[in-house]
């Protein structure tokens, strides 16, 4: 006999249960929950807008508030994926703008979005509050105007690292006066100037706003002009951090800040000029996340910088902190959950900074609650990646980029296979995990016994043969994303464990040798799965099927082939027709 | 009009479905905002004869529970920690308990309990499967294997949906047949723990042991051609049989890949018909055309074979030849001068901002 209560009763349940996992759970345990759950589903999170189409969403969850979709596969990132890939929210937003008039919150990553669709957002939903594109590419500062304009309720309008035609820093003028209820404003990206009076008023009249990333063009000497009037500023990004020596204006500059008690985040520096750090020195005990890794500082200042700021859980910085500067964030920053190293000169094959392994072993052996990491560096030993092995079992993410491709450990000369094993043996909880390095295909044997929970892996430069890709693809449970390349792998690999690529969300292989006649055999064999062959020779066709193709990108879907793919992709019939 | 008792008490009078009537004190049954609505709009409840009938699913058992949470949050002078801990004791009863209070709080209309119940299931409910859940709550698991995997439904008449729909009818009649022989379990849907040898009898299509399955399915598809007239020398057939715009000669078995020559279609097709290796991609509609040479999937049936006896071979030897490719250092340039062309060269128009930023990008072109 079921425990039952009344429809509304379990919707009530339902609304204190958020994430996708459990609702996705919840959505499965019966009929009756299954229908009740995707009625009052609010958000929805597409993780591959091609796994999925707007009619199916829809037709689902007829009463959503929230959509997060993300397009490109992360090499995009990298110029990877070819101008004209894909990823277009147009055909989402008609179809939401039918279906979801009150719609209010719209996320989006790596997707290709018009002016047209920035018109549409503006227009069909009344309640539309945040707006936040991340990597997309596709529309110009009208299309922001046309937001600013339109939205009434706007709170939060986030553009980061997105790729905008800047036309004017003029669309800013367009938020109506009566506009008092913008939170969050990120427009770092953003290249023209904007008209900064405008941007002052709206800062004004604006009491919620928490968030606030100017773009560099935003001078040092307004900076506390806008600071003065937010003080409820949790998140801050300042412009080009330079001027002339001034010294009203380091006091001007150090009051401001001051005044922003709340002040948890900052980022921006562009342009530093040293003179004016001491200016941040009020908030730095206060501050959990600093982003330097636009601040061309040297490790003296980085230091006496970092040295203040006891709270840190997250710091990204360029190479210049050197190993002496990350021996003192290890000594003063113990709460450090999250490090990134950026290079500085990533071309130049003579290191220009003292930065090596050295400094995230420090740090590993410091900070005890590490979890992330992203790091640049120009060597790496075996013993260094089992030290910082042993010393943060709790790593999440683990992203080690070794500028040059394919060095061995510079100690021994031996493949960093054992580091890297080291690493997923010890970190149970790892879940995102990039290599480098000269590796063989032993570490593969590694990941793929040990690394249970790994999500997404990015291989690049790596192992011998085959045998590596069928570890990874045979031993890693939770395995969703695979990105690959130019590594040894071809067919044999990719055919013994086709049932696997069935389980997870997508799989990125470019300049591996994998011929045409496997991707056709995929496509034929793989149900709910899209094969598709990126290759800018033209036709695989008129090559030999045994010729290796450029790229490759397969993930499961449910919405069938693409109708919008470019001439320079083709999908892998299901009957082994020859590709259109 | 309530009755007034010596000790100045007013009572209320309520009946649970089973029939039993209880008296309950006025300010405490009063906090139900449904038994208040009834006092107030009918005059019920001031007697036995005239007791309040409660909803359906307010049993006498959850009443109890009910009045003395009632009876507790109505008095005045509770500081908000006491509330709170008296709330944290209240609501730890087994789920079955829990799903009949909520349920009945809710037809009492009483909120601020409907409230604490829910959140508690929620607690419950959160980061459990599927499985774990229905059996928390006894609840059947009657979705079927079609909807869990979410099958598209004919929306238009893009024959590509309707190719998809045949492909899922036939996935849905694999799936009929495997209930007959065993439960599937929806967990293990996703899980593949087939060995390398089942998956190679996956792809060359057979269910059990590849070589005997072929054998059989071989003679299956011989007995076919036979009744399809025999294309070796006519043209007419080329384009169902061979899709392909070229073929390979003999010389790919000594890995001569480029060379390309249409007049070896010809040659191919007539040994097409004798190959029954091509039985290896199981297809039951006949009409399927694979479109792949068959050299070539002879040749990487062959190596996958292959590759599957390799991987269940001792490790050592390819150990020792890991270690002698491990003794060359290679140094290779780091950037792909293509890409950072092809960047640089759009990017010119841009300002000093995007550049930067793009400029981190690029240098991870060959790392991540």
């Amino acid at each position: 006999m079921a425990y039952s209560f009344p429809e509304e009763v379990l919707e009530y349940v339902l609304s204190f249960i958020k994430t996708d996992k459990d609702r996705n759970a919840v959505s499965l345990v019966c009929k009756s929950w299954y229908e009740i759950e995707r009625w009052c589903r609010r958000r929805v999170f597409i993780g591959n807008c091609y796994a999925v189409n707007p009619r199916i969403m829809i037709r689902r969850f007829p009463e959503i508030r929230s959509v997060e979709i993300k397009g490109k596969p992360h090499f995009a990132d990298f110029n990877l994926v070819p101008e004209g890939w894909g990823g277009y929210f147009h055909p989402w937003v008609v179809a939401m703008a039918r279906a979801y008039p009150m719609l209010e919150e719209i996320r989006l990553k790596r997707m290709v979005v018009s002016d047209d669709c920035l018109e549409m957002i503006a227009k069909s939903f009344k309640n539309f509050r945040v707006l936040v594109m991340s990597s997309c590419e596709g529309f110009s500062t009208d299309g922001l105007a046309c937001i600013a304009a339109n939205c009434r309720n706007l709170r939060e309008l986030d553009l980061r690292e997105s790729e905008v035609e800047d036309l004017s820093g003029h669309w800013l003028s367009h938020f109506p006066d009566t506009c008092t209820s913008l939170e969050s404003l990120n427009i770092a990206c953003l290249g023209s100037e904007v008209c900064f009076s405008a941007l002052e008023r709206l800062v004004s009249r604006c009491p919620n706003l928490r968030k606030l990333q100017l773009n560099r063009t935003v001078p040092l000497e307004k900076l506390p002009n806008l600071l003065i009037r937010a003080p409820e500023l949790v998140e801050f990004g300042t412009g080009a951090y330079s001027a002339e020596l001034r010294p009203e204006l380091l006091s001007n500059l150090v009051n401001a800040f001051a005044g922003c008690k709340k002040l948890k985040a900052l980022s921006g520096f562009w342009d530093v000029v040293p003179a004016y750090i001491p200016a941040i020195y009020p908030v730095c005990c206060g501050l959990t996340s600093l982003n330097l890794s636009y601040a061309n500082i040297q490790s003296p200042d980085i230091i006496k910088l970092v040295s203040q700021c006891q709270n840190l859980q997250r710091l990204w910085v360029l190479d210049y902190i050197e190993d002496s500067g990350l021996d003192v964030l290890a000594t003063c920053c113990k709460k450090l959950e999250e490090l990134r190293v950026f290079p500085s000169d990533p071309y130049d094959v003579e290191p220009n900074v003292s930065l090596t392994e050295q400094g995230l072993v420090s740090v590993s052996e410091g900070c005890p609650k590490l979890q992330s990491v992203l790091y640049f560096c120009r060597r790496m030993s075996n013993a260094a990646l089992f030290t910082i092995a042993k010393n943060s079992p709790n790593l999440i993410r683990f992203r080690l980029c070794i500028i040059e491709a394919r060095a061995p450990d510079y100690l021994t000369y031996e493949p960093l296979d054992a580091g890297f094993g080291a690493i997923v043996e010890n970190c149970r909880e790892l879940r995102r995990l990039s290599l480098s390095g000269f590796l063989t295909d032993r570490v593969f044997e590694y990941i793929g016994k040990h690394a249970k929970k790994l999500e997404m892996l990015s291989i690049a430069f790596a192992g011998q043969g085959d045998l590596g890709l069928h570890h990874v693809l045979s031993g890693c449970d939770s395995l969703r994303k695979l990105e690959i390349r130019d590594c040894p792998f071809g067919d044999k690999a990719l055919l013994a464990n086709a049932a696997k690529l069935e389980t997870m969300r997508s799989l990125w292989m470019s300049s591996c040798p994998v011929s045409y006649g496997a991707c056709k055999l995929l496509g034929q064999k793989l149900r709910r799965v899209n094969v598709e062959v990126i290759d800018e020779r033209g036709t695989p066709e008129s090559r030999p099927d045994s010729c290796h193709i450029e790229k490759l990108y397969i993930y499961r879907t449910l919405s069938g082939p693409r109708v919008d793919t470019p001439d320079f992709i083709w999908t892998m019939d299901e009957e082994g027709n020859t590709p259109q | 009009m309530a009755i007034v008792r010596p000790e100045m008490k007013s009572y209320i009078w309520l009946q649970t479905t089973d029939g039993s009537i209880q008296e309950v004190e006025e300010e405490v049954a009063m906090f139900c905002p449904m038994i208040c609505r009834e006092v107030l709009q009918t005059g019920m409840g001031s007697s036995k004869n005239y007791a309040i009938k409660l909803p359906q699913r307010v049993n006498p058992a959850v009443l109890g529970l009910i009045l003395d949470y009632c009876r507790f949050h109505q008095l005045p002078g509770h500081s908000n920690k006491e509330l709170k801990t008296y709330d944290e004791k209240f609501i730890r009863l087994d789920t079955k308990n829990l799903c009949e209070l909520t349920s009945a709080a809710d037809s009492l209309q009483l909120r601020p309990l409907v409230d604490l119940t829910s959140r508690a299931l929620a607690r419950i409910i959160e980061g459990k499967t599927p499985e774990e859940i229905r059996e928390t709550f006894h609840l059947p698991d009657d979705l079927t294997e079609e909807e869990k995997l979410e099958p598209l439904r004919n929306m238009t008449d893009d024959p590509r949906i309707r190719l998809l729909n045949r492909l899922y009818a036939r996935k849905r009649k694999e799936l009929k047949e495997r209930e007959k022989v065993k439960n599937v379990e929806v967990a293990e849907e996703h899980m593949d723990k087939r060995s390398v040898d089942d998956l190679l009898s996956f792809i060359n299509g057979g269910d059990g042991d590849s070589k005997c399955v072929r054998s059989a399915k071989n003679k299956k598809k011989n007995r076919r051609r036979k009744d399809q007239p025999r294309n070796s020398a006519s043209n007419n057939d080329n384009e169902n049989r061979e899709k392909e715009t070229e073929s390979l000669n003999s010389a790919h078995y000594n890995g001569a890949v480029e060379d390309v020559s249409s007049s070896n279609r010809a040659l191919m097709l007539q040994d097409s018909s004798s190959a029954t290796l091509l039985s290896n991609l199981d297809f039951d509609d006949a009409d399927i055309d694979d479109g792949l040479d068959p050299a070539l999937k002879e040749e990487i049936d062959r190596e996958v074979e292959d590759f599957a006896r390799r991987l269940n071979s001792v490790w050592p030897e390819r150990m020792q030849e890991i270690y002698a490719l491990g003794q060359e250092r290679r140094l290779l340039q780091i950037h792909g001068n293509s890409s950072v062309a092809r960047y640089t060269g759009k990017r010119n128009g841009s300002s000093m901002n995007v550049a930067h930023l793009f400029y981190r990008k690029l240098i991870l072109i060959v790392f991540l």
